[in-house]
């Protein structure tokens, strides 16, 4: 659906007899993905749908329908029936919010023509491509070639419009050897078969480099996380600690907290070309660059409409992507400037152990190997940690160049250096 | 219903395919959340479609549809059959090995005595807003919140063997907490009412209000209660809080896909290789790990598959000896069983079925034991309640949990709250360490609605369930700095 269908499909719903103000937001996805296992393919899946939903907005009350079932206007028009009437059951709410009313410009930071043109049998040529690759090496390949060529439409009664196309490509692959496991990733919004080919090679290097691993006693070190191990972690402190208002309730990390966090800067932008998204939220409202820490120093913490106007701060909506400025080191030279650290491919099942701190846990995988004198030297044995964010930050040494990372977020995060780690317990 | 499915499957029969299915699915969903005293969301969802999945010359193709017509469906196995020969490219040896299956006819209907879709907002607002009342009388609680959340999915099901197979399926769920604020600290604690493929009858009014006064109480505790001691312990767990330790290392451990390699790229391996079958001791002698597709309300009871396998019960862990797998008709013949354990399912009408946990319960002890009992044994300890912090590595043998209400044991007896307490160990270790569960009267359900695997992501529901059980020094960490 290109923006004027969307237009004109949002302005019949719209024009639909309603009470009070209503908002329509559709969404479209027409997905592609190639899985495999063991070096051969073993699900191919097209998912495409188109989904409506409306939210109703009755002074103080709100509701919200969805449906998939779109080309008929009497099923729309008994939706919008439908959701005015559980509105008006609603109980008043102070934090409901009037809708946006506004005309946004069509930025399509994350809309690619290549990727748009791609189709199954080529995604699928490619994976198989790696997979001949894994077999010829004698390494068991497992993963998943996937795009999704998507758009959002959102209007509402205020007279607000937004829509954007956008794509979203996610290429990761495991390669498994007799004892020991490599493992790499290629995210964002448009992949081709070098891509794929690069990738492939580095799971499979990196699990050459992982065959046979030893126990090293688990201890606080230096560590070298990698782009997806700190995108990981860095994503969950962010949903979880990184609210206005949970901080002015003092039920947050940040409550009471007067540090700065490290020298790095994280920022939200629609616009960045490492991994670009769609430049409006849901509810349609427009996402500008955002810094959240400057050089270490916070900024700004999520904020919505309504926390905003109540305690006259400024709104920071959820972004859709996080980025973490590094310092561009090259990953080689974090290892070469290493006596005796740990190089972390990957994190795995990060959970909050403690809110107050930001304190996680999760374990390594696919890759964990032992730093000695500026070398990578042998494999180890993959370990959990459970370490405070807070405390990483301020623990960074050195950083790497921002890459695109992130299979639940877009983000763009940069291989960091970080002294005094704590892993804890071993996984053998 | 089933003639468009009929129809899907005979075009793809007559395309040459070895086997074919077609599913349809309307999947009706609500969910009401409430934030101290207001409802903050309300939103029902109705979604439909259907996928139809082909096996041509030993590879799987499938697409699907939310558009539920004649040419739709021939648009989309046309599109599955292309789809299959593209995955033809990169064949397994000897491709897909379907174990056989006699046709089935089925209409399976979940108990739902009082359909939750039919109770007023206003009813459920009630439920909600009362116990965050009761809640917020606690003078430390600064936020109380809950939710409540319903599903009905209905789904036809047709396969080239000749099954015709209906389901029709009410699933609830609901859960109240409280975060209290004080003392430089904040701490959370919450209720889960039974989640389980029943109706609103479920919930009643009388036992929120307890539970919010007592989740309110104990959010209150929590902030002054003093950190967990570190090292190994003995531990009691609750009904709730092992269900969670059951799902993660030995639901997902014993999924027969993730030991064939086919998770890897996502949700992991396991452990649980195939030569551990019939020998490995996976526990004490006090554990036995019982599969139960058929057990009444769970939430995997759903009458058959998403392979077209009616449900089934079996021992996966018996006297503390591994057994066997959970498994799709795929994957039987990897341990040499003639047919599937009847438990792949899909998440949706666009998703392909996987093997997914079924419900999964540890038996209760045979000798009567009161958790007073149990607790009365231990004499510096730790009692873990309800589920909190929960990680473990892919392979499903590095594990830790903590606990959303956590107490010290003293010479036999429950003594004061503790922060920031987690129980880290290895699958085999943990299970062998089990040296008693209370009996039957003690065993409750807890059902697991947001259970994530596969490669795109899908969410799948199961119960699992057990008495108050004990275990022999187990690593205990702080994750709180001192």
């Amino acid at each position: 659906m290109n923006r004027q269908q969307a237009q004109d499909f949002i302005a019949d719903v719209l024009a639909t007899p309603h009470p009070g103000e209503l908002q329509v937001a559709l969404s479209g996805t027409h997905k592609l993905g190639t899985r495999f296992n063991d070096c051969a393919v073993s699900q191919n899946i097209l998912k495409q749908q188109i989904t409506l939903t409306l939210t109703a907005r009755l002074g103080q009350k709100k509701a919200s329908v969805t449906l998939n079932t779109i080309d008929d206007k009497t099923t729309i028009k008994r939706a919008v029936e439908q959701v005015f009437n559980t509105c008006r059951h609603m109980p008043d709410d102070e934090e409901v919010m009037p809708a946006m009313g506004e005309v946004l410009a069509s930025k399509e930071y994350a809309y690619n023509a290549d990727t748009e043109a791609l189709e199954i049998e080529t995604i699928g040529a490619w994976a198989a491509a790696a997979c001949k690759e894994g077999a010829a090496a004698g390494i068991d390949l497992a993963g998943l070639l996937s795009l999704g060529k998507n758009f959002y439409g959102y209007g509402d009664s205020a007279g607000g419009f937004a829509f954007e196309r956008y794509h979203r490509t996610d290429y990761h692959v495991t390669a498994t050897g007799n004892n020991g496991s490599g493992w790499a990733e290629d995210q964002g919004v448009t992949i081709q078969q070098d891509d794929v080919a690069i990738t492939t090679r580095r799971a499979i290097d990196k699990c050459l480099l992982a065959q046979a691993p030893e126990v090293y006693q688990p201890r606080p070190g230096t560590v070298i996380l990698e782009p997806q191990a700190v995108g990981d972690l860095l994503m969950m402190a962010f949903w979880y600690g990184f609210d206005q208002r949970s901080r002015d309730e003092g039920r947050s990390a940040f409550s009471n907290f007067a540090k700065n966090l490290g020298k790095l800067s994280l920022y939200s932008d629609p616009a960045n070309e490492v991994f670009p998204t769609i430049s409006f939220t849901a509810d349609g409202e427009a996402l500008d660059k955002t810094l959240w820490l400057d050089e270490g120093n916070l900024q700004q913490l999520l904020t919505n409409r309504y926390w905003a106007e109540k305690n006259k701060l400024e709104v920071k909506p959820s972004p859709n992507n996080i980025i973490l400025a590094g310092e561009d080191t090259p990953l080689d030279e974090l290892i070469q400037g290493t006596d005796d650290g740990i190089l972390v491919t990957r994190f795995w099942y990060i959970r909050s152990t403690d809110a107050k701190t930001l304190g996680f846990t999760g374990m390594t995988r696919d890759g964990i190997y032992r730093i000695e004198n500026g070398k990578v030297t042998r494999p180890l044995v993959d370990m959990r940690w459970n370490e405070s964010v807070l405390r990483v930050l301020n623990n960074v040494v050195a950083s790497g160049k921002p890459v695109a990372t992130g299979e639940f977020m877009s983000m763009a995060m940069p291989a960091l250096k970080v002294e005094d780690f704590h892993f804890t317990s071993l996984s053998n | 219903m089933f003639e468009l499915l009929k129809q899907a499957c005979d075009t793809a029969r007559s395309e040459g395919c070895q086997f074919a299915d077609a599913r349809y699915l309307a999947i009706h969903k609500q969910r009401v959340m409430s934030r101290d005293l207001a409802l903050s969301d309300c939103s029902e969802s109705d979604d439909r479609g259907f996928g139809v999945r082909v096996l041509y010359n030993g590879a799987w193709g499938f697409a699907s549809s939310p558009r539920y017509n004649d040419a739709e469906v021939s648009k989309v196995v046309a599109l599955a059959m292309r789809i299959a020969r593209a995955s033809a490219m990169a064949l397994r040896e000897g491709g897909v090995k379907w174990a056989p299956e006699d046709a089935l006819r089925l209409d399976f209907k979940s108990n739902c005595a009082q359909n939750p879709f039919e109770v007023s907002l206003e009813d459920k607002a009630d439920l909600l807003i009362s116990a965050n009342e009761v809640m917020l009388k606690n003078k430390a609680v600064k936020r109380a919140q809950g939710y409540l959340l319903f599903k009905r999915v209905q789904r036809w099901y047709v396969n080239t063997e000749g099954s015709e197979l209906h389901s029709d399926v009410t699933s609830s769920e609901s859960v109240i907490w409280a975060i209290a604020v004080g003392n430089d600290d904040f701490q959370e604690r919450n209720w889960k009412a039974p989640s389980s493929n029943q109706g609103f009858e479920s919930y009643k009014k009388d036992e929120f209000l307890v539970q919010a006064e007592r989740v309110a109480t104990q959010a209150e505790e929590k902030l002054s209660a003093k950190l967990s001691p570190e090292g190994d312990f003995d531990i009691v767990t609750d009904s709730e809080n092992l269900s969670l330790t059951i799902h993660e290392s030995v639901g997902h451990a014993t999924e027969l896909d993730r030991v064939m390699g086919y998770e890897v790229s996502m949700a992991g391996s396991s452990f649980v290789t195939r030569d551990k079958q019939g020998e490995f001791q996976y526990g004490s002698d006090q554990v036995t790990l019982m599969a139960d597709n058929t057990l009444e309300n769970g939430l995997a009871t759903q009458g058959f598959d998403d392979d077209g396998v009616p449900g089934q019960r079996w021992e996966i862990v018996k006297d503390g000896i591994f057994q066997t797998y959970s498994s799709g008709r795929e994957f039987a013949h990897y341990v040499d069983e003639e047919r599937s354990r009847g438990s792949c399912r899909a998440d949706h009408w666009s998703s392909i079925p996987i093997v997914r946990i079924p419900n999964l319960f540890l038996m209760p002890g045979k000798q009567a034991l009161s958790p007073d009992e149990l607790i009365a044994d231990i004499k510096h300890g730790l009692y873990f309640e309800g589920m909190d912090s929960f990680s473990i590595d892919q392979r499903r043998l590095n594990f830790q949990f903590g606990g959303n209400g956590v107490w010290e044991i003293k010479n036999g007896k429950k003594a004061g709250m503790l922060k920031a307490a987690l129980y880290q160990s290895r699958t085999p270790t943990f299970w062998n360490a089990c040296d008693a569960t209370c009996d039957e009267s003690y065993w409750q359900p807890h059902g697991v609605m947001n259970c994530g695997k596969g490669d795109p992501m899908q969410i799948a529901q199961m119960t699992h369930g057990a008495a108050p059980t004990r275990f022999r020094k187990i690593s205990i960490i702080r994750g709180r700095d001192s």
